[in-house]
């Protein structure tokens, strides 16, 4: 049996699908996410200058083209050894958590929320926006109100919503015009009632999921992020920290310029999705975790009042160690807009951000320059070398959703054996498979946002794996 | 209020004609017509639609046959959320979120390379043909 599905691909930018291998019993032996196209930004951008870098690389994303923009920025920042001016930095910092906002959004409200509402089990045909839009349309409406509110951020501040163009290496573009400021400011309260309300209404209903939350990528791994200097919650810089299941840590403060002491990145076959992994202790022993759950794990603060209050809650889940289940990344992602909410007010109060000093000058002074930052999915590098004209020479890109692929996959696994039952498989249990990697909210360059099909298809394999089923999930 | 959406990704070659189109319209069309060009549909879009009571989608559409055809209110299958949703999900939430009712049609230039403009000539003329249409 051949199944070729199409879908909409004009706007499809990305597949992937998942495998599920039985053994010889018949039982679940093995499942696996395979991303099944091939992008190639980090060759193709060989031989450009690195003052396109920003721009370009921020074509790799349609949901957090600012995080490459971001990263893409430092990277020259550090080719050209200049450090921005404040102004700068604090713009840029209030973008990245704009975008951090408008991202969480739409995974909580569009992408997640009917499986909350609803149910894992629901039928399929209720299980969609369209039945949240006519059941539940305040909550679609605050979604698409706190989602605008971050893209309106980015509008003013980088010039357009997607892809932006005004951060640059060096600073940013644009000042900050007094009035400007004012209107956010003015727009702030009812974005944090929004977030609020997000996070009372999901603990509410908490309880309902106790059996996802067991086991949707529940075990142990190691969580890497970006912490400030005090070990508090960090997007735009500081160094990063790996601590281990029981929240021992490992490295304290690794300069990212020197990530490749600490991370590998293996190859698989089946997927152009590479795996990276902690070095020390080798592949795939090395598997880790990044985004809002490892950010809210490795920091011991936030850094802001209601944030923090929020942390303590989320802390005690873990009983003294990190939180190893997955499905708290909802959980998480929510504090984050909290605390993106209250650091953007901070950010935007401070006067040194109304500064006409935005831009730092320089020339190429070192041939190869990491930026590094806290995308919403997890930590992002950019990686380049130039020759000395500035043209690109070499690029490596760890894209954030790459750094979670052994865990995606690793709870894949443990979804599909808990869930699946090859004698009757349930619409349900195929939801769920798919549901645990919308915890990780993965961007396989965007096409992995969709409601019911993070893969296009699931394949159940026999143990020759030999396809005896496969099921369109859209 | 008549708003003209064109959306699409100009680095995917012919993909961009959405957003040519509004390029060139931007310097054709009355004022009181709000023109966006975004790289793909988002559910806040809804907010800058409110008060229109006709939108108009300009778009490119996979189409392997008929290559620089142009086609009205051509309805692509699934109906999936995404950051690239489609017109019509935008539309059901303007009617149930907002309870707007409002006209719109899809205009449609079917391609099949989504790699590079493959007929500079005749990309070009489809993007004057359904301009001048929507200028009309």
């Amino acid at each position: 049996m051949k199944t070729i599905i199409i879908d909409p691909v004009t706007r499809i930018e990305g597949h992937a699908k998942i495998t599920i291998d039985l053994n010889e019993d018949g039982s679940v032996e093995d499942a696996r996410l395979h991303v099944t196209q091939y992008r190639g930004f980090e060759k193709f951008c060989e031989g450009k200058i690195y003052t396109d870098m920003p721009a370009l690389t921020a074509r790799t994303c349609g949901i957090c083209p600012v995080s490459h923009v971001i990263s893409s920025s430092k990277a020259c920042d550090t080719l050209l050894s200049v450090t921005p001016p404040k102004a700068a930095i604090n713009i840029r910092k209030i973008v990245n958590l704009a975008q951090i906002i408008q991202s969480h959004t739409l995974n909580f409200y569009h992408l997640s929320s009917p499986d909350f509402v609803y149910g894992f089990d629901a039928p399929k045909e209720d299980r969609n926006i369209f039945k949240l839009m006519q059941t539940h349309p305040k909550m679609a409406k605050d979604g698409i109100e706190l989602r605008a509110f971050g893209q309106k951020i980015i509008e003013s501040l980088a010039g357009k919503r997607i892809h932006p163009t005004g951060i640059i290496p060096g600073g940013v573009s644009n000042i900050l015009e007094i009035e400007v400021k004012e209107k956010l400011l003015q727009e702030i309260p009812r974005a944090m009632k929004i977030a609020q309300n997000t996070l009372k209404y999901f603990k509410e209903n908490l309880h309902k999921f106790q059996k996802e939350i067991d086991s949707f990528a529940s075990f142990s791994s190691l969580f890497m992020a970006i912490v400030g200097e005090d070990g508090s919650l960090e997007h735009y810089d500081g160094v990063l920290r790996f601590i281990d299941s029981e929240g021992n840590v490992l490295n304290e403060a690794i300069d990212p310029q020197n990530y490749k002491e600490f991370i590998g990145e293996a190859v698989e076959d089946d997927s152009y999705l590479k795996s990276p992994y902690y070095k020390p202790l080798g592949y795939p022993q090395g598997m880790y975790r990044v985004g809002a759950l490892a950010r809210l794990n490795v920091a011991t603060k936030c850094g802001t009042p209601l944030a923090d209050e929020e942390l303590k809650n989320f802390k005690a889940l873990g009983r003294g160690k990190p939180v190893q289940n997955s499905f708290y990344y909802h959980y998480a992602r929510i504090i984050e807009i909290i605390y993106g909410l209250e650091k953007i007010e901070q950010l935007l109060r401070d006067e040194d951000t109304l500064s006409e000093n935005i831009v730092a000058r320089g020339k190429i002074n070192v041939s190869r320059g990491v930026g590094c930052s806290e995308a919403p999915r997890g930590t992002l590098f950019h990686d380049y070398q130039v020759d000395s004209n500035g043209i690109i020479e070499k690029v490596n890109l760890i894209i954030a959703t790459g750094n979670n692929n052994l865990a995606m996959n690793a709870g894949v696994k443990q979804v599909a054996k808990a869930f699946i039952d090859p004698a009757n498989i349930t619409d349900g249990a195929l939801n769920r498979v798919e549901a645990v990697i919308r915890c990780f909210d993965p961007c396989l360059s965007c096409s992995t946002h969709a409601l019911g099909i993070v893969s296009s298809q699931i394949e159940l394999r026999d143990h020759h794996k030999k396809i005896i089923k496969i099921f369109a999930r859209n | 209020m008549k708003v003209i959406i064109g959306y699409g990704n100009e680095l995917r070659g012919e993909d961009g004609f959405g957003v040519e189109v509004i390029r060139k319209l931007q310097f054709l069309i009355p004022k009181d017509i709000k023109l966006i060009s975004a790289f793909c549909l988002t559910p806040e879009l809804i907010l800058e639609m409110l008060d229109a009571d006709e939108i108009i989608f300009v778009d490119a559409c996979y189409d392997e046959e008929n290559h620089y055809a142009l086609a009205c209110s051509i309805l692509k299958n699934g109906s999936n959320l995404s950051h690239h949703i489609q017109p019509q999900i935008l539309m059901a939430l303007m009617r149930d979120v907002y309870e707007k009712k409002v006209d719109y049609s899809i205009y449609s230039m079917l391609t099949c390379n989504f790699e590079m403009i493959e007929d500079t000539q005749k990309y070009y003329k489809c993007i004057d043909k359904v301009t001048s249409f929507l200028i009309v």
